[in-house]
C-alpha cells in the first residue's frame, strides 16, 4: 500500500496504489488528515493503483466527501477507477454522488 | 464431495493480506473467474474485519479460521471465531441511497457481504464460536 500527495496549484492529486483494507485505510485517513488540516478541501484521488478497496476505505471516502463539501468549499474526486473498484462503489450507493475522470488531467482541470 | 483446506491467523488487522491472498488462491483453483474471486475476497475480507473488530474487540491474540472448499457447484468459505457472540442482524441496514451527507457510516461491511455472494450465513454458539458460511456459485450464469 502506498500513497503519494502532489500539491498543485488547483487542488492535492493523492495517487492511491496497493491494498486499502481495514489494516491500511487508517494510513489512507491521516494522508487526507493531513491535506484537510493545511486548508486544502479540493482533493482528486488518482485510484489506478488501487487493488483493493473494502468498507473501512469507503468510509474514509465518504468521510472525506462530507469534510470537502462542507460550507460549499471544495469536493473529491476521483480519476483512473478500476472498473472492480467502480462495482464496488456501485454497490455502496458512492457512484451516482462521486465524479469520477478516466484521467488526472480531467479531474484536475474540474477544480 | 467437499474438499476442505484451512488457515488459522491470529485476528490481527495486519493478517488481512495474507488471508485475501490465500482466499483468492483457493477460490481461482475451484473455477471461479477473476471478477468473483475479487468478490469473494471483498467479503471475506470484510467478514474477517468484523470478527477482529466486533468479536475479539480488536484484540489482536485470538483465533481466526478460513475454511475453503467446494461443495456441489458453490465454492463455499467458513469462517471462524471465539470471540464475543457477534449477532449480525443486530447491525442496522446502511442507507445506500440518500445525501452522502446524512449517511451513517456503520452497517457496509455486511451490506457488501450479502451483495458480493450468493449467500451468507451465520450462526454463533459458546463451543463452536461465530460461524460465517460464505457461498459463491462456481457458474458463470448464476449471478
Amino acid at each position: 500500500m502506498q500513497i503519494t500527495t502532489t500539491h498543485l496549484k488547483r487542488c492535492s492529486l493523492i495517487r492511491l496504489e496497493g491494498r486499502f483494507d481495514s489494516n491500511t485505510s487508517p494510513d489512507l485517513q491521516q494522508a487526507i488528515r493531513q491535506v484537510l488540516d493545511a486548508g486544502v478541501f479540493r482533493i482528486v484521488l488518482d485510484m489506478q493503483g488501487v487493488e483493493f478497496f473494502g468498507s473501512a476505505a469507503i468510509r474514509v471516502l465518504v468521510m472525506t466527501y462530507k469534510e470537502c463539501r462542507r460550507w460549499n468549499r471544495g469536493d473529491v474526486r476521483l480519476c483512473q477507477v478500476p472498473e472492480r473498484i467502480v462495482r464496488v462503489l456501485d454497490l455502496a450507493g458512492i457512484s451516482p454522488l462521486v465524479q469520477m475522470f478516466p484521467d488526472c488531467t480531467l479531474a484536475v482541470g474540474s477544480f | 464431495m467437499a474438499t476442505e483446506e484451512g488457515l488459522c491467523v491470529t485476528s490481527s488487522l495486519t493478517n488481512l493480506g495474507d488471508i485475501a491472498e490465500y482466499v483468492a488462491g483457493r477460490a481461482s483453483a475451484a473455477g471461479l473467474d477473476e471478477e468473483r474471486t475479487f468478490e469473494v475476497q471483498m467479503a471475506v475480507d470484510e467478514a474477517c474485519t468484523n470478527s477482529i473488530q466486533h468479536a475479539y474487540r480488536g484484540h489482536n491474540t485470538g483465533e481466526l479460521r478460513v475454511c475453503c472448499f467446494r461443495e456441489g457447484d458453490d465454492f463455499v468459505v467458513e469462517i471462524t471465531d471465539f470471540g464475543a457472540p457477534f449477532d449480525p442482524q443486530s447491525i442496522p441496514a446502511p442507507d445506500v441511497t440518500g445525501p452522502l451527507e446524512e449517511r451513517s457510516i456503520g452497517g457496509l461491511g455486511v451490506y457488501l457481504m450479502r451483495q458480493l455472494m450468493d449467500s451468507v450465513q451465520f450462526r454463533a454458539d459458546p463451543q463452536s464460536g461465530n460461524v460465517v458460511v460464505m457461498r459463491k456459485s462456481t457458474r458463470i450464469s448464476a449471478t
